[in-house]
């Protein structure tokens, strides 16, 4: 579903994504961590195409990134959930999320809100159909976010960072949301520091310093048997309380 | 200093005033919607990232803002014959005007977009919508509700500019009230009821802006 081969990206001398190769298949759940500045945001970025890359290959849903032609084709695929949420301020939280099955999709508007609606029961915010996004609080934001993605009906679904804005008591909330989601078979690609959430549903963990991938295990594994030495540090900063 | 105000000659005087007043409500108007086509277009030129069609722009706009509008109207009133063009006072007016404001409009509407956060259009992005849908459902509505107030703001000053326009013999307001203060020698009576007459465009003006932020705001925020 999702294919890095050899991907290097730099932001001026700044080598921010080294060779990457990384191979996601379907319905597969993965985590992304590391230190801030390892390069775990730009890697997912260039899943949608958010973020351009200088050498090496990547696949996703069988279209190529290097050709940005068929950019638009492959956005209508993946889902993408932002730290900061993102919703236009001048729409209800129903008209951000048919906002894009009715203009990108060309879906009539009934049917678009009735997705919508269902959407949005899903995600426990049935009597927040009309409210914009300003008198919601942050995971609310953010579940009308994940809803906004999830009525383009993608195949691929990415978070940047998706708690990592919220208040703690409003954590839970949004990562119930993702934890179904993931266990309906989505495929995912999380980028967070929430280890309670890869441990009930990554399959894989993926751990990111400096701009490379450092390591890669299943998530028994990455927490009681890291293989490198900068993990088991980053491990221990993030684990200790 | 108003307490003897000649009103008896300001009345007598008063179908001038309301021409004066038709004509100056008349060119601002045609100057508005000039400065907003040109406004647009210079601003939609500036943002996209071709250089050749961004460098004329940017031009426009500097030569617009580093000079007078007094010198751009005798530029043009003078300048337009020396090419063979030929053309009434008030067209002359208008065109300048219109150039003049264009200038402010585009670097308002420009400050506008560029105040919606990159965030909302890579969300508009990652959903597949195009450019100008991306600009016309997310960035512009948004820009539109914060350019309002400071457009409503250049008209006030377009309106009060086009006093200038008396200096190319174009019968305005101000020319209006002059002819009080040249014909009767009273120029307190001309310029109060030149004044009166700015006073009524800017209420005007004021209150519509007023209306349309009360009917365009998100509810619940200002």
């Amino acid at each position: 579903m999702i294919d890095f081969s050899g991907v290097n990206k730099w932001f001026g001398p700044l080598h921010v994504l080294q060779d990457i190769s990384l191979t996601v298949a379907k319905g597969e759940v993965v985590v992304v961590c590391g230190p801030s500045g390892s390069g775990k945001s730009t890697l997912i970025r260039c899943i949608n195409g958010l973020e351009p890359f200088q050498s090496g290959r990547l696949i996703v849903d069988g279209a190529d990134l290097a050709n940005r032609k068929a950019l638009r084709a492959l956005r209508m695929e993946v889902g993408f959930v932002f730290q900061s949420f993102n919703l236009y301020p001048h729409k209800t939280a129903l008209e951000n999320v048919t906002l894009a099955p009715i203009h990108v999709r060309r879906l009539g508007r009934a049917q678009a809100e009735e997705r919508g609606r269902a959407l949005l029961e899903k995600v426990g915010l049935g009597d927040k159909m009309g409210s914009y996004p300003h008198q919601l609080s942050g995971g609310q934001q953010q579940r009308v976010a994940i809803a906004r993605s999830l009525c383009m009906q993608p195949k691929i679904m990415l978070f940047d960072e998706p708690t990592s804005a919220l208040d703690p008591e409003m954590i839970n909330e949004v990562l119930d949301v993702m934890v179904s989601l993931a266990r309906e078979g989505m495929t995912m690609m999380v980028v967070t520091h929430e280890m309670g959430f890869a441990r009930k549903v990554a399959d894989r963990v993926i751990f990111m310093d400096r701009g490379a991938i450092v390591e890669t295990a299943p998530p028994e594994m990455f927490f009681t048997a890291p293989a490198h030495a900068r993990t088991r540090d980053f491990l221990g900063k993030i684990l200790q309380h | 200093m108003l307490g003897g105000l000649n009103t008896r000659v300001m009345m007598e005087y008063l179908p001038e005033i309301w021409q004066g007043f038709l004509a100056t409500l008349f060119l601002s108007a045609a100057s508005f919607a000039g400065a907003m086509v040109l406004g647009v277009i210079a601003c939609a030129l500036t943002i996209q990232p071709l250089r050749w069609l961004r460098a004329p722009a940017v031009v426009y706009v500097d030569a617009i803002r580093a000079t007078p509008l007094l010198a751009q109207l005798y530029f043009l009133y003078f300048g337009l014959p020396r090419l063979g063009v030929v053309l009434p006072e008030m067209m002359i007016g208008i065109i300048a005007l219109s150039l003049n404001s264009g200038a402010y409009m585009a670097e308002i509407i420009r400050s506008g977009i560029l105040s919606i956060p990159r965030g909302q259009v890579e969300a508009g992005m990652s959903t597949g919508l195009s450019y100008l849908q991306r600009m016309r459902l997310i960035v512009l509505p948004q820009a539109l509700r914060t350019t309002v107030s400071p457009v409503i703001g250049q008209t006030i000053v377009l309106v009060k500019d086009s006093s200038l326009l008396s200096l190319i013999s174009v019968v305005e307001l101000t020319r209006a009230g002059q002819r009080i203060a040249i014909d009767r020698f009273m120029p307190v009576e001309g310029l109060v009821a030149t004044a009166l007459g700015y006073l009524v465009l800017y209420y005007a003006l004021k209150s519509a802006a007023g209306a349309w932020q009360v009917r365009n705001s998100i509810p619940g925020r200002g």
